[in-house]
């Protein structure tokens, strides 16, 4: 069977699931296998319902250690549902939390482990996948040799899958958790930003860097801009590193990889780095006061000039239509 | 056997020169150069990665690195900011005669201090009115019981004013022409010695030059290299190795002019291409390569003679006359490359032009460079 | 204590890195210690030099010509140095099994490793490696501070970031933020030269998964330059994001 492991926050599945059901759906479809979900938390039943929506199975194991997400208690888990239910491969999503458990859960089934895909098919009996590799400049052919496999799917890679139209069964599932499984004990948790879509959720992202002068004038420009199109807030390394913006809003190989629809990138330069966060992006758009920024070589449409004056032309442009 | 391979130690010294180059020189050079500013946190910062008197023996507290690393070391720095690296290299300038002729004792009470801290040396050995004639040296050396009395001025003198101490060439006869000549250390601070700083330079803005006048300065006879009339055969030697950072420095401009060249060649379109699919330029950038290739290992070639302990006077000459005049041309090249533009500074091939410019003049001009390799040839 | 710090030896960023073929090029690719490594190296030494006694060994995976990336690592201050060499292009998993053999044998405590490595673009080998020694994991951490045999760290979580407590051992995943890494100095380079780096060969199982081809990623893109004062390539710009791009659609939510 092919079992997919379903993210959630606040009650309602991420938009990875979907994805990973796209996915599944069609692995189990080239196998004959049935495809399976499961949804670990506290209490994600809302979330089990939800998904009886796409598949035909779903299973559920309601711990209170598992919220929030502990890599080891993850990997009990998934390891127990993947061998309870005979799994040969494992969807997760390729999120900071699939990424910590998946490589353990795919090593403590003695199984392969098919990292950050952005597609994944069956090539005979064999799973085969694509994946970024050397910052990104590189799409590498991967093939599991092994009866099992762990598959992490990169965010946003994949089209969401389509509502089903059967409503499938929630079973319970019980998982004899070690004690070593809670040695790590959660403390604090600070939110990246509070109501704004997810970065790697996001149909649109706008990008900011240091050319803003400051971080008022980023909140103002770059932050205005993402608000008023519905869209995720992303920095450079610069504009982190000078303490404008959280690190969960850096993309780039040292931050978080998108790939919305459209990518707003204002004032930033276009390093090697930062392209490797951004570079499967389908429309890419560019303002940079130098012509000669290497960002414009990657972009659908360019505009030189100063994103001061830009940006505002853009949201009098914008708001135009309204 | 030839090795034309960099051994990884190498690699490793030249990796650390290039990273402090690109992030703490390279960024400012263009700011300490339009206010002719001294960059002391700079130089501070390079003295902590052991980039500064490089030449110290590491029985004093140095690293006692090696000719060839120190022209690694240069072309980076020079790469970033010749005037910047002059800074460096005066201080080792003053350095070396120390490590040549100084006793041990001289050595630990003048090196070790510059081995704790972003500490500079300095040479004197050109004055108003002569320069390489060191046989006309006018400051006079008088010895007056356990002292050695100094009165005179010396130009030119790069960390003049910033120095701990800096090496005096005096003669005490003029009348013995070059066998009158003595060097002396003479610490900052000694009554009578005054630094005049001399403004208006042409380029390598941010390293600092003064006029040394001595006015009846009194240093102890300890503080003599050598004897009585070892100055200026010390003040050669002493030069036949220093060149080689200055063939180095030159190195790292033409380096850099050909980067600039190259990629603004690529950027700017002319009758709907780049500039680089035309054969003119093409030319001027193969140029510039030939000159960056043929000078690197002319300098390399010397470096390695003197770390076989066999320096040779006219290797170091061939390499420092040569490498300058490849820079100056690849410079004058790249500004030309990129036309009105090169001509103002907003682009920073301007400034390399500037800079290299001193290459040809100090630690003797290329004229007296070419009376160094004549005299091997002509016996 | 020991402290291991698990180093890798890849492409510059700046590097030329393509595929042509259907297999990899790396012929104009100049190799550096993984930036993400360093991270790891610079808080082993930080936590030394704040007084802990700690020994720092670095250890590499890779070819040959891995000792560069050992190199740095012990001029930057590492005490010694241990290279296993295996193929650049085994798994993480395989190479995790194969490094978890020698920190048993290292009898460490604390394990540093790059969180996301710039060859394989994997963040898989820090929690490989935890699983292959049975031992915790954090990954993506900003901030790690030890008292006693207990840890504070903050990393950060799909939704923002996270304090977590435990007890050695554990293995960490370094990222930008946690420190910023020292040059290694040139006194610390003549130094280097005498501390001890050993090689030996990796002990490497079945593996589990292989490479079979690489592609270039580079799309085509548009390239278009909008001409025209700020207001008139904005519009412009609306124009083509509603139009022809279709990328837009209602905003002012």
């Amino acid at each position: 069977m092919i079992l997919i492991v379903a993210e959630h926050a606040h009650g309602a599945a991420r938009k990875s699931a979907f994805e990973l059901v796209a996915a599944g759906r069609a692995l189990a479809t080239a196998s004959g296998s049935p495809l399976a979900a499961l949804v670990i938390g506290a209490d994600p039943s809302s979330v089990a319902t939800e998904l009886a929506g796409f598949v035909s199975d779903v299973h559920v194991v309601a711990d209170p250690g598992l919220e929030p997400m502990r890599a080891e208690m993850a990997t009990r888990a998934v390891v127990h549902a993947a061998e309870t239910l005979g799994a040969r491969v494992v969807l997760v999503a390729g999120s900071r939390s699939g990424q910590s458990y998946g490589p353990r859960v795919a090593m403590r089934l003695g199984g392969a482990y098919l990292e950050d895909v952005t597609d994944v098919s069956y090539e005979g009996s064999d799973v085969v996948a694509q994946r970024p590799t050397y910052l990104a400049r590189i799409s590498a052919t991967v093939r599991s040799q092994a009866e099992r496999v762990v598959v992490s799917v990169k965010l946003g890679a994949l089209a969401v899958a389509p509502l089903a139209d059967t409503t499938g069964r929630v079973h319970q599932l019980d998982v004899p958790f070690a004690d070593e499984d809670r040695r790590l004990e959660p403390g604090p948790r600070e939110a990246a930003a509070k109501g704004r879509v997810a970065l790697e959720e996001a149909d649109v992202v706008v990008c900011g860097g240091r050319g803003f002068g400051s971080s008022e004038a980023f909140e103002r420009h770059v932050v205005g801009l993402a608000d008023r199109l519905g869209a995720g807030v992303g920095a450079t390394r610069a504009v982190v590193d000078a303490g404008w913006r959280p690190y969960g809003e850096q993309i780039g190989q040292t931050g978080k990889a998108v790939a919305p629809s459209l990518y707003l990138a204002l004032a930033v330069s276009g390093a090697v780095q930062h392209l490797s966060g951004m570079n499967r992006s389908r429309v890419i758009v560019a303002v940079n006061k130098d012509a000669d920024a290497p960002i414009f070589k990657v972009a659908d449409y360019g505009i030189v000039g100063d994103v001061l004056e830009v940006v505002p032309a853009l949201e009098e442009a914008l708001a135009g239509r309204d | 056997m030839i090795d034309f391979e960099l051994d990884p130690q190498q690699r490793q010294i030249r990796d650390v020169a290039r990273r402090f180059a690109r992030d703490e020189v390279m960024p400012h050079a263009a700011a300490w150069d339009r206010e002719a500013s001294y960059p002391a946190g700079t130089v501070a910062a390079a003295a902590d990665l052991g980039l500064l008197n490089v030449g110290v023996p590491t029985e004093h507290g140095g690293l006692g690195l090696a000719m060839l690393d120190e022209a690694l070391v240069a072309e980076e720095l020079a790469y970033a900011c010749m005037g910047f690296y002059t800074i460096l290299m005066a201080s080792d300038l003053g350095v070396t005669p120390v490590v040549l002729a100084g006793t041990s004792e001289q050595q630990e009470r003048f090196l070790r201090p510059l081995t704790e801290g972003p500490r500079l040396a300095a040479f004197a050995l050109s004055e108003p009115d002569n320069g390489s004639d060191a046989a006309a040296l006018r400051t006079r050396a008088r010895i007056e019981g356990d002292e050695i009395v100094l009165d005179g001025s010396k130009m030119w003198i790069s960390n003049g004013a910033e120095a701990e101490w800096v090496v005096v060439f005096a003669t005490a006869d003029p009348s013995a022409g070059h066998r009158g000549v003595v060097a002396v250390v003479v610490e900052r601070g000694t009554p009578g010695l005054r630094a005049q700083p001399i403004h208006g330079k042409l380029g390598q803005r941010c390293a600092p030059t003064a006029e040394l006048i001595l006015d009846g300065v009194r240093v102890p006879r300890a503080n003599i290299l050598g004897e009585v009339g070892d100055g200026f055969g010390l003040a050669m030697r002493t030069l036949d190795r220093t060149r080689i950072p200055v063939a180095a420095g030159s190195v790292g401009v033409a380096r850099r002019a050909l980067d600039e060249a190259a990629r603004y060649a690529q950027e700017r379109h002319a009758f709907g291409a780049p500039i680089n699919r035309l054969q003119a330029i093409q030319f001027k950038l193969a140029d510039m390569a030939i000159n960056v290739e043929t000078s690197r290992w002319a300098t390399w070639r010397a470096a390695w003679l003197v770390d076989q302990g066999r320096p040779d006077a006219a290797a170091s000459a061939i390499a420092k006359c040569y490498a300058s005049d490849a820079a100056f041309a690849a410079a004058n090249e790249a500004l030309h490359v990129h036309g009105g533009y090169g001509y103002v500074d907003e682009y920073p091939v301007a400034k390399l032009l500037r800079d290299v410019k001193l290459n040809q003049i100090y630690e003797g001009t290329n004229e007296v460079m070419r009376l160094v390799i004549a005299r091997s040839l002509v016996r | 204590m020991t402290i291991i710090t698990i180093l890798k030896h890849v492409p510059d960023a700046e590097s030329r890195v393509h595929a042509k073929d259907g297999a990899l090029d790396l012929s104009g690719a100049t190799f550096v210690i993984d930036g993400m490594d360093e991270y790891g190296v610079e808080q082993a030494l930080r936590m030394r030099e704040a007084g802990l006694d700690a020994e720092v060994v670095a250890l590499g995976y890779g070819p040959a010509s891995t000792t560069q990336a050992l190199r740095t690592a012990l001029a930057m201050g590492a005490d010694r140095a241990i290279l296993l060499e295996g193929d650049e292009l085994h798994d993480p998993l395989t190479v995790a099994l194969a490094l978890a053999a020698v920190v048993r044998d290292e009898a460490a405590d604390l394990v540093f490793v790059g969180g996301k490595q710039a060859d394989w673009d994997s963040a898989a080998l820090g929690p490989a490696l935890a699983e292959a020694l049975a031992w915790a994991h954090v990954d993506w951490t900003t901030a790690f501070a030890l008292e006693g045999d207990a840890f504070e760290a903050v990393h950060d979580v799909d939704d923002g970031s996270e304090t977590l407590r435990g007890r050695l051992p554990v293995v960490v995943t370094t990222q930008q933020g946690l420190n910023e890494p020292r040059y290694p100095t040139l006194p610390n380079i003549m130094k280097a030269k005498r501390k001890p780096l050993d090689t030996r060969p990796a002990d490497v199982g079945q593996e589990l998964m292989v490479v079979t081809g690489h592609t270039g990623t580079e799309r085509e893109r548009r390239r278009e330059m909008l001409e025209g004062d700020a207001r008139s390539a904005a519009a412009e710009l609306v124009r083509r994001l509603r139009g022809e791009a279709k990328v837009l659609r209602e905003e002012g939510r």
